[in-house]
């Protein structure tokens, strides 16, 4: 039986689709303490601010992270949810599990929590949302001991790290994701643990240009599958294509039985290339590969005619964020292309990474992304301190200041003169 | 590193006890040591928490240190 009377959340149980409210309620009969987090959040509706206060000293001793604190302001009201900790379990790469494993780990949390989760959190950690303080040393023991599982990163850590199915499961990857996904999850246990940056910082891995976890838009480091060469293609498989053959359907016939009508290849692949780069000579499609932006729309369409080159590695997209300071932003591509390679335990990507952060923890302000400092600084500073040379493409608009601010080793004889010369034309 | 990692130590408890607010982020000690490059000033600040000289305080988004004498948790 209900606790509290939940009028303004029972309307978000009406409709056709999942409510969290309901699900609630039926957590609630065997986790009494969700009837708290239902009246608080009712209470919080009709108040029209919010209960939680934000943050506190928890967490489990060694680590600076994967605990945040939660408490409610109106605990004598629910005190279900007095104390209600979020802990962040990090995620295993690809998001693979085995049944075995997320059992054992709902079990851990009806154990020692409210057995509420959030699968998952926007850095990818599985959630467990709601415990108390003193279940989290016990919690965190048998995780870590039990599961062999690990919290994730939480303040400003660098973040559990993220990355797409790769080579696991898709014929476009470039490099293998889950492999340095892993490998630097590894490389930098300190850094996830314990706070080392004026805020938080996210790797997240896409090994092919589809970029499956976004990491172009939701990660401070975005190394994104590309390739250098040129882009497959099997004359042949287009054809059969272009025929509407049997076992060529477009978009790996994600579109079957819709009233698309005959594939046109000129209105759905050749007219749809952002950067007009492909055409057609007869029944042969051609591609000026230097023009190609990656955007893999003709890849994704004729899977069996068009593959990505052979030459592969990534590009390293630098400094995307969500809206909190100035709006939300992608990343800027600073590395267009690097090979991403286990055999040097992936060195390159690692001096890339380390020279952003020694200069974003010596320059960047506290509270403020990467990309943030990015923007404040000016991207020719960030460039020059990435060792990159500008291209065209880093150029957003055309300038409007017309003054041109010189460097010493731009200027020929630099900014040293000889005085005494000087003086002979030119009186003190 | 113009100072010794006990000389840094002290420098960081001092600073931590007299700042006019309880919690302090990161580059608030860059200051102790600017000599120092900032991850030897992480490093000798996070080992400050295993000592139980500094705790951490987390937002969940940002963290930041603070003595223990000078915060008090929720519980």
């Amino acid at each position: 039986m209900a606790k509290h009377e939940t009028p303004l959340l029972d309307e978000l149980e009406k409709g056709p689709w999942p409510s969290f409210v309901t699900d609630l309620k039926q957590q609630a009969e065997t986790k009494p303490e969700c009837w708290d987090i239902l009246g608080q959040l009712e209470l919080s509706y009709v108040d029209r601010i919010t209960h939680w206060k934000h943050g506190g000293i928890v967490g489990v001793f060694g680590y600076g992270g994967g605990i945040v604190g939660r408490y409610s302001d109106v605990p004598d009201k629910f005190p279900g949810v007095e104390h209600f900790h979020t802990v962040r379990i990090a995620q295993p790469s690809g998001l693979y599990y085995s049944t075995e494993n997320l059992r054992a780990l709902m079990d851990l949390w009806e154990k020692y929590g409210s057995g509420v989760t959030n699968m998952h959190g926007s850095t990818g950690d599985m959630i467990f949302l709601g415990t108390r303080t003193e279940n989290l040393e016990p919690l965190f023991w048998d995780l870590t001991h039990d599961l062999n599982q690990d919290l994730g990163g939480s303040g400003s850590n660098l973040r559990t790290p993220a990355c797409c199915l790769g080579e696991s499961r898709c014929e476009w990857a470039c490099y293998d994701a889950q492999e340095i996904c892993n490998a630097l999850t590894q490389h930098y246990q300190d850094e996830i643990h314990r706070p080392a940056f004026p805020y938080k910082f996210k790797f997240k891995f896409s090994a092919c240009p589809n970029d499956c976890v976004a990491a172009i838009a939701r990660s401070d480091f975005a190394v994104i599958g590309t390739w250098k060469d040129d882009i497959r293609i099997d004359q042949a498989a287009v054809k059969q294509y272009m025929a509407g053959a049997e076992g060529y359907p477009a978009n790996g016939g994600s579109h079957k039985g819709g009233n698309w009508g005959a594939f046109d290849i000129q209105k759905e692949v050749v007219d749809l290339c952002p950067t007009n780069c492909m055409w057609m000579e007869g029944d042969e499609l051609k591609i000026d590969n230097s023009e190609c932006t990656r955007c893999m729309h003709c890849i994704n369409v004729m899977p069996r005619a068009l593959r990505p080159g052979v030459e592969k590695g990534a590009s390293i997209c630098i400094g995307a964020k969500a809206p909190i300071l100035d709006g939300a932003q992608f990343a800027t591509l600073v590395i267009p292309f690097i090979e991403v390679s286990a055999e040097d335990e992936f060195g390159e990507v690692i001096d890339v990474i380390e020279k952003v952060w020694d200069w974003w923890m010596e320059v960047g302000k506290n509270r403020e992304r990467v990309g943030e400092t990015m923007q404040r600084i000016g991207l020719p500073t960030f460039l020059s301190v990435m060792e990159v040379e500008p291209i065209p493409q880093h150029v957003k608009e055309p300038r409007s200041n017309p003054y041109v601010f010189w460097k010493e080793e731009e200027v020929p004889g630099g900014w040293e003169r000889d005085v005494v010369e000087f003086r002979k034309k030119h009186a003190a | 590193m113009a100072l010794s990692i006990e000389e840094l130590e002290a420098a960081i408890i001092e600073k931590a006890k007299k700042s006019p607010k309880p919690q302090l982020y990161i580059k608030d000690f860059y200051a102790c040591d600017p000599d120092a490059k900032p991850r030897e000033i992480k490093k000798v600040a996070n080992a400050l928490v295993t000592k139980g000289e500094l705790m951490f305080w987390s937002s969940g988004s940002t963290t930041m240190y603070a003595r223990p004498d000078r915060i008090q948790n929720d519980d």
